[in-house]
């Protein structure tokens, strides 16, 4: 059975179907874009001030 | 703000890993959203692109299918729909390059307003983290969900 949630924009009132990917699910927890990561963690270990309360 | 979205998309349960497909120009190609933790535990970074060969995310790809726009708003959906699942995640998105990262600033610029509402946008820049405004150069957004409190009031009953 398909697993599907509808998802209503808050902004624009558009409505889009989400459906669980079992294929998807196999990929949980892979870091699918490491280069990416590797750039996001560099900018926050270099930040001179903390997070926004 | 209106713009065209894909409507179906896929999604992993722990609603960490989106895909949907671009359709135009140079057929169907498949895109793929991800939401990392990083370092920090409170952000996580935002990656999209295509979808290569080893089943990563190639966000260098330049794919010109002629759909750059129904593209953006259904990732700015995506972002939408993550948000209101984790609305204490904070969201660290930048370009994979410098045009790309001009895009999205002019995107979010163009929308300020309306993406206000929702949620606080903050840049990051060479001395830290600043609000974001228009014009600004910065090396990536970082936004979160509003959080909107309520304010109760006590009754005292004499």
């Amino acid at each position: 059975m398909k697993r599907v949630t509808k998802y209503k924009s808050e902004i624009t009132g558009t409505e889009v179907t989400f459906t669980v990917s079992e294929k998807l699910n196999k990929l949980k927890g892979k870091v699918l874009a490491p280069k990416k990561l590797a750039e996001a963690n560099e900018l926050l270990r270099k930040l001179k001030t903390p997070l926004p309360k | 703000m209106k713009y065209e979205v894909y409507r179906d998309i896929g999604v992993t349960d722990d609603f960490s890993l989106f895909e949907f497909f671009s359709i135009g120009k140079n057929g169907d190609i498949l895109k793929r959203v991800t939401f990392t933790r990083t370092e920090d535990d409170r952000v996580y970074n935002l990656a999209f692109g295509d979808v290569d060969e080893a089943d990563e995310i190639d966000d260098y790809v330049v794919t010109d299918n002629g759909e750059r726009n129904k593209v953006l708003a259904t990732v700015a959906f995506i972002a939408e729909a993550y948000t209101r699942r984790f609305p204490d995640h904070w969201i660290l998105f930048r370009g994979s390059t410098q045009e790309r990262l001009r895009l999205y600033r002019m995107a979010v610029g163009l929308h300020l307003e309306e993406l206000s509402v929702l949620y606080e946008i903050w840049a990051l820049v060479d001395v830290g983290i600043v609000k974001f405004r228009k014009n600004l150069k910065i090396n990536a957004f970082l936004i979160r969900r509003k959080i909107v409190t309520l304010a109760y009031e006590t009754c005292h009953q004499i």
